[in-house]
């Protein structure tokens, strides 16, 4: 093991990239990013949300493409074109979501693609036998019995992230990704794997640690990579560094970057209504809970516009979803001093709580129908019977001029408009409600710039109406130039609540990593 | 041609005329007396059944279904029809019988709505096997071939009011219909239902109670496009309507209703039958054996399904 400077590494690292670049779209995932991995060292890769430490994950197992830069594994140059590449040169990946086919066998999955075959049928007893050996190095720690015959489906979340861990290891790879993988494992699981991956290492594995949680990059990790907004700002022995200073690294000196938020004149609690301390209570929450989501209370007054971020992810997509009546939940809620126990978004939306999903296309629009029936969807009970088609025409037509959403026909259908005048649709379908809250599920996702700051000048408008809005995203300049208030949950948890002094990226990413005393309660 | 589109995917029944205006021009070259009012009748006297179911099935595939179920379903009313009235049936008969045979349509159009909507279970599989149930019914009703209606009625099918065949009276009230209900909200659920359930739901429709009705009309329109065919034929078989189901489902596509809902209309579905219908005719004309109308219609269906994957495939090998 060398002691020198990690920069100045001198044995040949196993993988190797350098300048690697990416763009989606107006999107850049990646500018100018490296990493190196020696044999036998496990290396944590960091950076905040965007940071782009998915994309180079990705990138070096074979899923995406890189538009630049050059990748070498194992002395020669790597050029992958799709995952089962990256698996022959002994490149493999555990993720978080998971990939296992539900109705097969736990052998069977871990086995898939690559069965071990004689006299040309598939080998089902050394597939077994091989399975049974794998599965052993987490005896003892499986919260319901696995063994090689068991269906995936029967299997609770975190032994199937076991037996995810256990398919790539059939692979015998010389490098492993493990992305997120303990997200949903139990201590003794975490404990277990950790144990492998010091024992992985002995063994001359190459292990690349991706993790949200810094307690375990500082346990299992020899060095850390930090990646900000798609650069390798820098790299750090975990034995020389401390949480503060990643957190540093991740931020980018500490110092908040001036995020101009065109039409928000002033960022952050400048920001705030005179008064909003007394305005009415909207949304009180007691113990409300929801699968991930851990018990939280919580209190929205009128008008305010309160965040919830940290890294991708962490339960805030189900505490809107919940929250609307998509999904069960437990505890008490309050609206504007009544309880509710939503069942169904009907229920949420006759009460005046409308939803913004972060996936347009999946939850948002009907892609085929033309944006006036897009727009006028939940509105259709207002026009009567038969439907005042000319009314309800005349009435888009001025929430589309209003939103300054760009098409050349209310007939279009809204798959043809472009993703910022898209996510303007869906909010429009509620404008003319009022609805008294707002969940919006990380709604300028894949937005350009422009059509981000009209979003912000629309918001501005809803709140001045007295519009409630909580507020999802996995942009952190947004969460912090807009909100008064940002809820940060990790692993289901609000483990930060940041307001006024500690409303800035700093605290933000420290309580979003779960880093030691930087999330002010 | 940018603008233009837009225009032509809510007008999508503008591509079925132009292969109406075709077939209709084929059929004239082979039988020149086309448009004699005695052929030209026969043909509508043959379509309008045909296109009252086309226009139910229409509405259910709009809203992401299907339903293999609807032959049977008119063979049921059909049966029904023909035991509840009889030659000598007066006015007072004949209107129960009306009454009975919606209610059954709708009864039956239920189950199958309950199945799909409430139970979940797949369209295509439930409507197969309730079509074995209708069957089976309307078997024990009627299990020979017979009845017979009032004669007035069958001659007023047959007439022509104001020198209009009774039947192209019936074309209109059917479009009429669908004018009417396209201004509904019922209509507006059933696209956005097809178009998007997860977004539809999340607007606040109530998708299931939709995809419910939706089964539900299909039974009514069943019902009625029985009551004319049994007014055409003047007799009850409990297997008649069972050759429909199959072009009540080509006339949709070949309308421009695409199987993967949200999007048509009845419109189409209409004119759907007429080219269908046309097409049956020149077959015959041709001389060419009849299994090549199942053909015609086994190739318009797989077209129809492999229409957008075909142009993704060309799309694809250009980018």
């Amino acid at each position: 093991m060398p002691d020198r400077d990690p920069p100045a590494s001198t044995p040949e690292p196993l993988l190797s990239a350098r300048g690697i670049a990416k763009r989606y779209g107006a999107v850049r995932a990646l500018e100018e990013a490296s990493l190196s991995v020696r044999a036998g060292e496990v290396v944590a890769l960091l950076g905040a949300n965007g940071s782009g430490k998915s994309t180079l994950g990705k990138i070096i197992t074979g899923i995406t493409r890189p538009d630049a830069g050059t990748l070498t594994f194992d002395g020669a140059p790597l050029h992958l074109s799709e995952p089962a590449q990256a698996r022959r040169r002994g490149i493999t990946a555990v993720y978080q979501e998971l990939s296992l086919v539900p109705d097969l066998s736990v052998a069977e999955n871990v086995w898939l693609g690559h069965e071990p075959v004689r006299r040309g049928g598939i080998d089902r007893r050394t597939m077994k036998g091989r399975t049974a050996e794998l599965l052993a190095s987490f005896a003892g720690v499986f919260s319901v019995p696995v063994e090689p015959d068991t269906l995936v489906d029967s299997l609770p979340p975190s032994e199937r992230q076991l037996v995810e861990v256990v398919k790539a290891l059939a692979w015998r790879p010389r490098l492993l990704v493990l992305d997120e993988a303990t997200a949903s494992l139990d201590a003794r699981q975490v404990d277990r794997l950790f144990e492998l991956v010091r024992g992985w290492r002995e063994g001359g594995m190459a292990v690349v640690f991706v993790s949200h949680r810094m307690n375990e990059i500082f346990r299992v990790a020899d060095r850390a990579v930090v990646l900000r907004n798609g650069v390798t700002v820098g790299e750090r022995r975990i034995g020389e560094v401390d949480e503060q200073e990643l957190v540093q690294l991740m931020t980018g000196g500490g110092a908040v970057a001036a995020i101009a938020l065109e039409g928000h004149d002033a960022p952050g609690a400048a920001a705030a209504p005179p008064g909003a301390t007394e305005a009415p209570v909207v949304l009180e929450l007691r113990r409300f809970a929801s699968g991930v989501v851990a018990p939280l209370d919580l209190t929205l007054r009128q008008g305010e516009l309160v965040g919830v971020g940290g890294l991708q992810g962490q339960g805030q997509s189900r505490l809107l979803l919940a929250l609307f009546g998509a999904v069960p939940h437990q505890g008490e809620v309050r609206l504007e001093g009544a309880p509710v126990a939503f069942r169904n978004p009907r229920q949420a939306l006759r009460a005046g709580v409308a939803y913004v999903p972060g996936d347009r296309n999946r939850e948002g629009l009907l892609p085929v129908r033309p944006i006036l029936e897009n727009l006028q969807l939940p509105n259709w009970r207002r026009y009567g019977t038969p439907l005042r088609m000319e009314r309800a025409r005349r009435d888009a037509a001025a929430v589309v001029a209003d939103l300054d959403v760009r098409l050349a026909s209310l007939d279009e259908p809204v798959a043809n408009l472009s993703g910022g005048n898209a996510q303007k649709v869906v909010i429009g379908k509620w404008l003319s409600r009022r609805p008294k809250l707002l969940l919006l599920d990380d709604p300028t996702k894949g937005v350009d710039v422009n059509a981000k700051a009209e979003f912000y000048r629309l918001l501005a408008r809803l709140q001045a109406q007295g519009t409630t809005i909580l507020f999802h995203s996995s942009d952190d300049a947004e969460l912090l130039g807009l909100c008064q208030r940002v809820l940060v949950m990790q692993d289901g948890r609000v483990t930060a609540t940041l307001e006024g002094d500690t409303l800035d990226q700093r605290h933000l990413v420290a309580a979003a990593m779960g880093a030691q005393g930087a999330g002010a309660a | 041609m940018r603008p233009s589109s837009a225009w032509l995917r809510n007008h999508t029944y503008l591509v079925p005329l132009v292969l109406l205006v075709v077939a209709v021009a084929l059929n004239y070259y082979f039988q020149p007396n086309f448009f004699q009012p005695r052929v030209l009748n026969g043909n509508l006297r043959v379509m309008l059944p045909l296109m009252v179911l086309a226009a139910g099935q229409a509405l259910v595939i709009i809203a992401g279904g299907i339903d293999l179920s609807v032959g049977a379903m008119v063979s049921l009313v059909n049966v029904l029809l023909v035991t509840l009235v009889t030659r000598e049936s007066g006015p007072p008969e004949v209107l129960l019988a009306v009454g009975a045979a919606l209610l059954v349509g709708a009864a039956a159009g239920a189950v199958n709505g309950l199945c799909v909507a409430y139970l979940r279970l797949q369209p295509i599989v439930t409507t197969y096997a309730t079509s074995f149930l209708f069957s089976g019914v309307a078997l024990a009703v009627l299990p020979r071939p017979g009845g017979a209606l009032p004669r007035a009625l069958t001659t007023f099918y047959r007439s022509a009011p104001l020198g209009v065949p009774a039947t192209a009276y019936g074309i209109a009230l059917l479009l009429l219909l669908w004018v009417v209900l396209r201004r509904t909200r019922f209509v507006q659920y059933l696209y956005a239902v097809g178009g998007n359930a997860a977004a539809a739901r999340a607007s606040g429709v109530r998708v299931a109670f939709t995809r419910f009705l939706s089964y539900v009309t299909m039974g009514l329109f069943a019902a009625l496009s029985a009551m004319m065919l049994t007014l055409s034929t003047g007799s009850g078989n409990s297997r008649l309507g069972d050759a429909m189901t199959l072009p009540s489902i080509v006339a949709v596509v070949l309308g421009g209703t695409r199987l993967a809902g949200g999007q048509g209309g009845v419109v189409g579905a209409v004119i759907g039958v007429a080219v269908l219908t046309i097409i049956r005719n020149l077959i015959t004309f041709s001389n060419v054996p009849t299994w090549y109308q199942t053909l015609f219609d086994a190739v318009v269906i797989l077209l129809a399904l492999a229409g957008p994957g075909i142009v993704q495939l060309i799309r694809g090998r250009r980018a």
